[in-house]
C-alpha cells in the first residue's frame, strides 16, 4: 500500500535535518515574527518557540518536502496560540469581520486605481514597510508569504489552513488595502494620485 | 470561458469584470500555474486599460516589498540560544 511508515530519525539524521534544512531558514523566520509582533524580543521568543516545536516533532517531517512551509507553519501557529493569548496588547481587529466586511465584490477600485507606478518606484522603504504593518494581521501574513517569501497559494493554504480561493481572495483584498495606503503615502509626497486621464 | 476581452482591438477604459480579472492577473504575477497564462496576459495587457494599470502597479509594489521589507537582522544571540536549547532537549 501507499501508506509510509512514520520513520523515526537517528539523533544524527535530526541534527543534519535541523542543521540543513531548517536552519538555514531563520532569517526569514525573524522577519516573519517581527512583522507579527512588531517587537525584537517577542519576536525572538517566537522563533525560539518555533525551532524548539520543530525538534521535539522532527519525526512528523518527512525528508524531502518543503521543510520552509513546515516551519512557517509551527510559527503561524505559535503565534496565533501561544503569543496573542498572552500578549497583553487588546485585541486586534478579527479577520473573519475584516474578511466578510470585504468579501463582497464591491471593492471600491476608483481610490486605488489612480496610484501610479513611477510614485510606488519613488517610495523609499519606510513608506512600503509601514503600509505593510498597519494591516489587520490576517492580510499582512498572506503578502509576507506571498510577496516577501515567494511561497505558491498552495503552500499558504497549508501553512494558514485556508482554502487556495480565499487565499487567492483574502491577497487580493490584502493588496488592494496596501494600495490604499500607499495612496496616502503618495499624496503626501505630491503626486496627484486624482488626476483623470 | 469569457475573458472579456475587446474585439474591436481598441484598449477598453472599463474593465466589466474588475475583481475577476485583477485576481486572474494577481495569480499569473504570482507565478502560479495559469492555463494559457501568457496568452490571457498578453490579451488583456494590450486591450484593457485598468488590467494593464493593475497588473504594472501590482508588479512595481511586489519588487518594492521584496526589496525593502525582508532585511530584517536576525539576532546573533537567537542563532545562539536556540542551539543551547536544543542541546538541553537532546
Amino acid at each position: 500500500m501507499s501508506e509510509v511508515q512514520r520513520k523515526k530519525y537517528s539523533d544524527k539524521e535530526k541534527n543534519q535535518i535541523f542543521d540543513r534544512e531548517f536552519m538555514p531558514h531563520i532569517d526569514s523566520m525573524y522577519n516573519f515574527a517581527y512583522r507579527l509582533t512588531f517587537d525584537e524580543d517577542d519576536a525572538k521568543d517566537l522563533v525560539q518557540d518555533t525551532y524548539l516545536k520543530a525538534y521535539r516533532f522532527i519525526n512528523s517531517f518527512e525528508q524531502g518536502t518543503n521543510a520552509k512551509a513546515w516551519l512557517f507553519r509551527i510559527l503561524k501557529n505559535s503565534f496565533i496560540n501561544d503569543y496573542r493569548k498572552k500578549s497583553k496588547q487588546p485585541a486586534k481587529v478579527d479577520y473573519q469581520d475584516v474578511e466578510t466586511y470585504y468579501n463582497s465584490d464591491d471593492v471600491d477600485y476608483t481610490s486605488t486605481t489612480d496610484l501610479r507606478v513611477d510614485a510606488v518606484k519613488d517610495m523609499l522603504g519606510d513608506e512600503i514597510s509601514n503600509a505593510l504593518n498597519s494591516l489587520a494581521v490576517d492580510f499582512r501574513t498572506v503578502i509576507i508569504l506571498c510577496d516577501l517569501e515567494g511561497f505558491t497559494y498552495e503552500e499558504m493554504a497549508k501553512i494558514l489552513d485556508i482554502p487556495i480561493g480565499t487565499v487567492r481572495s483574502r491577497l487580493h483584498r490584502a493588496r488592494n488595502l496596501l494600495k490604499e495606503k500607499l495612496r496616502s503615502y503618495a499624496q503626501t509626497m505630491g503626486y496627484n494620485t486624482d488626476e483623470e486621464e | 470561458m469569457d475573458y472579456n476581452l475587446s474585439s474591436a482591438g481598441e484598449k477598453k477604459t472599463n474593465c466589466a469584470e474588475q475583481s475577476k480579472c485583477f485576481q486572474l492577473l494577481e495569480s499569473i504575477l504570482d507565478g502560479e500555474n495559469i492555463p494559457e497564462a501568457d496568452r490571457i496576459l498578453k490579451e488583456k495587457l494590450e486591450k484593457c486599460e485598468p488590467c494593464y494599470r493593475h497588473f504594472h502597479l501590482e508588479m512595481a509594489i511586489k519588487e518594492l516589498l521584496k526589496t525593502k521589507c525582508c532585511h530584517q537582522i536576525t539576532p546573533q544571540d537567537l542563532l545562539e540560544n536556540i542551539r543551547k536549547k536544543v542541546q538541553e532537549i537532546k
